[in-house]
């Protein structure tokens, strides 16, 4: 008996390790629980990126599902979603930019908000322009409120404003019906009984 | 021949590509060393909260680059982190109000001090259980081996002395 778990318990402990080791080959480090999953969009009152006497706050919500695009022009992974979400825009989901400018130093100012426009303005040209309108996140505060780690990342907030959806990255066809998808067709179910039949029957 | 000279010519040109990108390594390190458009200069009035906020800058780790604190990085997220310690320490809020802050947002990986809780707690508790155990065992296992060795050669020479 005291033999057997000499052999045992050895054994056990080296497959324990064998398991753990394993598994980590396939986590992923960078992935982390967001911390604002299921909290309301943090309060924000900030310019149109075209137009600064436009602002926009928290009322943006009120009544329809929203998804909020955090990118920017020097992000290059931005540049190749946008095709994909120029698409979905077209299917008749509503994308809003959050915009956020690297060399923009709020301080200093390095270049200036119209070669900033210039650039988006090419950008969406070449590219597609799923928005139907963007934030300027001019001092980046809200990117930080809402735990943003960098460009792109992906948010659906609901028709009262909550966060349901937290994406790192970029978003194509199989992010969109694994992580998306499943998310809009309960929310839309929940605001309108008679269509969610239809959606889910699709 | 021809597959030579192909050889030759290629190894020449990752030689000047090397060369080249060293030196502009080189220029970029020169230019580097005065970053003008992130020039951060915090000023404090009192050295307790420059102790402070140099303090927090190294325990908050950047949620970017994994392993660095955001004293150290140089990611647009960790100056924009810096910037928002500054800004939060200017409105009144404490050293563990702008941690707070923080964790609120990127959770508890952003503190490189981790909270103690049930899941935190075996940090600390596995090694010195590990070592508790460990001494169980030897001391059990000394004794247990001296003994029966000890009766086993006895056994074992009394029967020799029989045999002979």
């Amino acid at each position: 008996m005291a033999r057997l778990t000499c052999f045992l318990l050895p054994l056990i402990l080296f497959l324990a390790v064998c398991v753990f080791l394993f598994k980590g080959l396939f986590s992923d480090p960078m992935a982390r629980e967001s911390e604002v999953l299921a909290e309301p969009f943090p309060q924000f009152t900030l310019p149109d990126l075209m137009d600064e006497t436009i602002r926009y706050d928290n009322r943006i919500f009120d009544g329809q599902i929203t998804l909020i695009n955090i990118w920017g022009v020097w992000c290059i992974t931005c540049a190749i979603e946008l095709p994909y979400l120029t698409e979905l825009s077209q299917q008749g989901v509503r994308i809003v930019g959050l915009y956020y400018d690297q060399d923009i130093d709020p301080d200093f100012g390095t270049k200036t908000i119209n070669r900033v426009r210039g650039e988006v303005t090419e950008t969406l040209n070449r590219y597609g322009n799923p928005y139907s309108f963007n934030i300027f996140d001019v001092y980046r505060d809200t990117s930080l409120d809402l735990g943003v780690t960098g460009a792109p990342e992906m948010f659906l907030v609901d028709q009262q404003g909550i966060i349901r959806v937290h994406h790192v990255g970029d978003v194509n066809e199989r992010v969109w019906s694994s992580k998306f998808l499943p998310v809009m067709n309960e929310l839309s179910g929940v605001s309108n009984q008679g269509q969610s039949q239809e959606t889910l029957g699709e | 021949m021809s597959r030579y000279s192909c050889l030759i010519l290629s190894a020449l040109l990752i030689l000047l590509s090397a060369s080249a990108s060293s030196q502009e390594l080189a220029d970029e390190a020169q230019t580097r060393a005065i970053p003008k458009e992130y020039a951060e200069n915090y000023s404090f009035t009192d050295p307790q909260s420059r102790k402070t906020f140099l303090k927090l800058t190294e325990e908050l780790r950047c949620p970017k680059c994994q392993n660095q604190n955001i004293a150290d990085s140089d990611a647009p997220i960790a100056h924009d982190m810096r910037r928002k310690v500054y800004q939060l320490m200017q409105e009144g809020n404490n050293e563990d109000e702008v941690v707070s802050w923080m964790k609120q947002r990127y959770g508890d990986f952003v503190h490189y001090q981790p909270p103690v809780n049930a899941v935190t707690m075996w940090l600390w508790l596995a090694p010195v259980l590990f070592a508790l155990i460990m001494l169980f065992v030897f001391i059990r296992r000394r004794k247990v081996v001296d003994d029966v060795d000890v009766e086993a050669r006895l056994a074992r020479a009394e029967q020799l002395l029989k045999e002979e």
